[in-house]
């Protein structure tokens, strides 16, 4: 009750001022009038009891302001009056204010724009039902030293031992795991088209908690063999190859050259989780083979469950880790020393999209461009408020309170913040229009780049940084003017011929931090961009000039046979190496600079390992010629030829890495290997012999140990998925055409994808470090300058107090070289405290940065932590020369006048 | 009274103005001599703190005002205790006498 009448007569009081003026004058006349009555009453003549009733009444102006002051509308109205004010004074100075909201925007766009990238990768949940209950069961290798091996997809067998023995889920459902992501071939809508698919359990979807938007998802039946010629499609999907026909549910649609009838269709919220590429679905339907006993070996499936209801994760976790115990002991060959993990879904893709490190570098490197643009903010205003020190003054005279005065100017920066906020707020909505297509290593950071977007949180975090950017910089002038005696201002010459060495120590304080700041940045910075140069540079061990590559997968009945699958990929070397521009071509189950699969070996004559302790290597099935094409170095031996085919002996070739491992200070040449690539069920003894030892190629940029790669003729063991690289005279680009025809003219059913230079995979192998060296080096720009700027501003408004200093100092002989001098001297001996200091610091960076990155990153300083101190301070010394040379341009007369 | 004391005694001024209200509607300056008078002289209450007390007690419901016309053809705005307002008052009375009694119990201790 009480609150509504509160709230009407605040109203009124605001709106009705006229008449609420107008009572209490009214009022208050009637009190002074009964005042009088009274005292005479006692016996006081008329004009005593007037005088004596207005004594004790007092100023009724004040007794107004006293009631007014008593309602929450008086609040609102000072609040307005802040504000009115406010926009006045930054209209008188637009210069100032133009300056002021943009560093703000500046800073706070920065900050925004890496804010809303780790909002989108870090903090955003999956959409589906209950996120936080979605988590993902996973394998434990034994030896867990590799990165990831705490979260290996889960073999079938032990899926469904887990699923038969847990209790703490709902519900727990498979699909093939995002590392064996197949694509497959979509045909009898508008044109074939190859997409990416996933094999899933019936209740994957209820798991997940999405719900279809038509038909329905799998039942439990449609997960045996012969009964799951079924498929889900996605929404984006439905539409761009079937036009969003409805009709297509119940339809057959030839998948792989195979039937499918199509039952459902899924929401496109999948399409904003990163690790769910997949825009079709079929039931996984396992195989006799693939739930062996051997098959525990093959861990690829995820495994996604729901919690129940009441059960929490650590004790789903230590259940999941008792059964796992059970399965390995009750399998000790397969499963030795295997345990389990568990972890919610969101941090799963959180830890395996690896970002964390290189947004933790980020956000500290925009927080330290924030600060710095608030330092150089926070001496704008102190500086200008040393210009307003007789307002003030007036003011306090005239009544304000100290508090007055500050939330004043804290609600001048509260607007200037504001609109910096809306303007950085552009500022980072262009500059992740920027940032998109430079996300684009993979296909996951190509996904990861869709899902960048400002959304609420993003807004919220820009509102909250620009009232903290507010209070950071407007807390040490509003502090400033509270401690001011009014008096001073008030005096018409505010002349001292010291330079009032306590007012700067604010502003000292700051440029130094400022450019401790700036020099870390840009230490940090020249880390980055040092090692990604470096990397780039490094021997590739191949020549990657002119390399044109492709990906060919084979699908359909036609291609089953290992057989048909090396004569389909030799037509295609043979047409493309009849076309003129073409110097040669080979073809690889795996392109250097990306990661190959793994094969498990065996030597003669070594005592075979146990089944988890297998020795491994890289393994590349290749064709003949190939490391020529390559232009990788044949080291011993001799390369692959034709006549190393289906017919003759098996055959291998390893590189150096592979021979320092395993053969040290011996020949490999002429030794045998069994090789198991698990693409087989190899029971079978086959030694190859080692007839070549190649140079070494990296796995990704900035591999510092090059790993044991062998390698396999492919026309011995040949695979329906296969990389052309072709080498060309010219332009390799221009090339893409003739080599999509020269594959169709194999077979014109078999989309050729993924076609990019060499140059470019190996662009790509970098998995965004040269986004990252760019990034940093672009902040650390940033902040460099506004360090210049701040510096600049400083000594020059310092040089202004001096100049009356000046003039006698000129007046008294001294010359302009000198007057420079002092001025350098002065500002330097700053500006050296700021950059030692950043000094000091930055020392510890390049091991911070190593240690993060935890091996991604192999930085090393030298010259990078000599080279930048310098040039900071070459840049600080041009921003002090400017106006130390301005000061010497003073004529004498003028600055003995100057006050 | 001095400022400070008139600081201190906020909620106390409150009470006291709804017992004075508590037997006749009064007008601002009949509020002050009453209590002026009933307190012999201890509590002198000036305007600037008399009649935002008003503007308060009214906002809370517990008074409320009504202008009646005075003999020289002005109006003057009389207050009047509301049924809220007698609760209120005594609630405070209660509460202040719990208080008193406690603070004289302190007092008297040895």
């Amino acid at each position: 009750m009480s609150l509504l009448r509160s709230v009407a007569d605040g109203f009124r009081a605001l709106f009705r001022k006229t008449q609420v003026e107008q009572e209490m004058d009214e009022e208050l006349r009637g009190y002074l009038d009964s005042a009088v009555e009274e005292r005479m009453r006692d016996g006081m003549s008329h004009e005593e009891a007037q005088r004596a009733a207005k004594i004790e009444m007092g100023s009724i102006e004040m007794v107004k302001e006293e009631i007014r002051s008593a309602g929450w509308e008086s609040a609102v109205e000072t609040v307005w009056q802040d504000f009115r004010y406010g926009v006045r004074i930054l209209r008188k100075d637009p210069g100032f204010t133009f300056v002021a909201v943009l560093t703000l925007a500046l800073g706070i766009g920065v900050n925004t724009t890496i804010f809303s990238v780790v909002s989108s990768m870090l903090l955003r949940k999956p959409p589906v039902d209950d996120p936080d209950r979605l988590v993902m069961l996973l394998s434990k290798a034994p030896a867990a030293t590799e990165w990831g091996a705490d979260r290996r997809p889960v073999s079938a067998p032990d899926f469904l031992d887990w699923r038969a023995q847990a209790t703490a889920y709902s519900g727990i459902a498979a699909a093939s795991s995002v590392e064996d992501a197949v694509d497959f071939t979509l045909s009898g809508g508008t044109e074939p088209e190859r997409v990416p698919g996933n094999r899933i359990s019936a209740d994957y979807f209820q798991v997940l908690g999405v719900a279809p938007v038509l038909g329905r998802t799998f039942l439990p039946g449609e997960e045996e063999v012969g009964h799951d010629r079924v498929m889900v499609l996605r929404q984006d999907l439905w539409k761009r190859h079937f036009g969003a026909d409805p009709h297509v549910l119940g339809r057959a649609v030839k998948l792989n050259g195979e039937n499918y009838t199509v039952v459902g269709i899924m929401p496109d919220s999948f399409r904003r989780m990163w690790m769910f590429p997949a825009q079709l679905w079929i039931p996984l339907a396992f195989t006799p083979a693939e739930l062996g006993p051997a098959a525990r070996r093959s861990h690829a499936l995820s495994v996604f469950a729901r919690l129940k209801p009441g059960a929490t994760e650590s004790a789903a976790r230590a259940e999941l880790i008792t059964i796992a115990a059970r399965v390995a002991a009750a399998n000790p060959e397969t499963e030795k020393g295997w345990s389990a993990n568990l972890m919610t879904a969101q941090k799963y893709a959180i830890q395996e999209a690896n970002a964390t490190p290189a947004l933790m570098f980020l956000t500290a490197a925009v927080g330290m461009v924030l600060l710095i643009a608030c330092a150089n903010l926070a001496n704008l205003l102190l500086a200008r408020n040393s210009n307003r020190q007789r307002e003030f003054a007036i003011r306090t005279a005239l009544g304000a309170s100290r508090f007055r005065l500050a939330r004043q100017l804290l609600s001048e920066c509260l607007m200037l913040s504001l609109l910096g906020g809306g303007l950085g707020l552009l500022f980072a909505v262009w500059g992740l229009r920027l940032l998109r297509p430079a996300i684009n290593w993979n296909e996951y950071s190509v996904l990861i780049a869709e899902m960048l977007s400002i959304d609420r949180s993003v807004l919220l975090f820009t509102l909250g940084v620009s009232v903290a950017a507010a209070l950071v910089f407007g807390l040490a002038p509003a502090f400033q003017i509270s401690r001011r005696d009014p008096n001073v201002g008030l005096k018409e010459s505010s002349r001292s011929t010291t330079a009032g060495r306590e007012h700067h120590r604010m502003q000292n304080l700051l440029v130094t931090g400022q450019l401790a700041l700036s020099l870390i940045l840009l230490v940090g910075a020249g880390l980055f961009v040092d090692s990604f140069v470096e990397e780039t540079r490094l021997n590739r061990g191949l020549n990657s000039a002119n390399l044109l590559t492709a990906s060919v997968s084979l699908s359909g009945a036609a291609y089953q046979d290992p057989g048909s699958q090396s004569t389909f990929f030799q037509g295609v070397l043979h047409e493309i190496e009849s076309a003129p521009q073409v110097r040669s071509a080979a073809v690889t189950s795996d392109l250097p600079y990306t990661f190959p699969g793994s094969a498990n070996l065996t030597f003669e004559g070594r005592p075979a390992a146990k089944p988890d302790e297998r020795p491994s290597a890289g393994y590349f099935a290749v064709s003949p010629g190939y490391f020529a094409v390559l232009q990788i170095p044949l080291l011993e031996g001799r390369e692959f030829t034709l006549s190393d085919n289906a017919r003759s002996a098996p055959v291998a070739i390893v590189n150096e890495a592979f021979a320092q491992k395993f053969f040290p200070n011996q020949n490999p040449l002429g030794r045998h290997i069994n090789i198991e690539n698990g693409n087989e069920n190899s029971n079978s003894q086959r030694w190859s012999e080692i007839v070549g030892v190649v140079g070494n190629v990296n796995e990704f940029l900035g591999q510092v140990a090059p790993r044991p790669h062998i390698f396999e003729p492919f026309l011995q063991r040949p695979n329906s998925s296969m990389n052309l690289v072709v080498r060309v005279k010219t332009e390799p680009g221009a090339f893409s055409g003739s080599l999509r025809r020269a594959v169709w003219r194999v077979d014109k059913d078999q989309p050729v994808t993924n076609l990019r230079t060499m140059d470019r995979v190996v662009h790509d192998a970098g998995q965004g470090d040269d986004l990252m060296a760019e990034l940093m080096g672009a902040f650390a720009g940033i902040a460099l300058l506004m360090a210049a700027v701040g510096i600049y501003g400083l000594i020059s408004y310092l040089v202004g107090r001096r100049t009356h200093e000046v003039g006698v100092r000129m007046a008294l002989g001294a010359r302009r070289g000198e007057i420079l001098l002092l001025v350098l001297r002065n500002s330097m001996s700053r500006v050296c405290v700021g950059a030692g200091i950043g000094f000091l610091i930055s020392l510890a960076l390049p091991r911070l940065v190593n240690a993060t990155f935890e091996g991604f990153y192999n930085v090393h300083s030298g010259w990078i932590l000599v080279v930048t101190p310098l040039a900071v301070l070459l840049v600080a010394l041009a921003s002090c020369y400017v106006p130390a040379r301005r000061a010497t341009r003073v004529d004498p007369m003028t600055a003995l006048r100057y006050e | 009274m001095e400022d400070r004391s008139s600081e201190l005694v906020q909620g106390t001024l409150d009470m006291l103005i709804l017992k004075t209200l508590a037997l006749e509607p009064m007008h601002g300056y009949g509020i002050a001599l009453r209590i002026e008078q009933i307190s012999r002289g201890v509590f002198r209450v000036n305007p600037g703190s008399l009649f935002p007390a008003f503007k308060r007690l009214e906002r809370a419901g517990w008074i409320k005002p009504e202008w009646r016309p005075t003999d020289n053809n002005r109006r003057a705005k009389y207050y009047a205790l509301t049924e809220h307002g007698r609760k209120q008052l005594r609630a405070e009375k209660a509460q202040w006498g719990k208080q008193i009694a406690a603070i004289t119990r302190i007092l008297e201790a040895s």
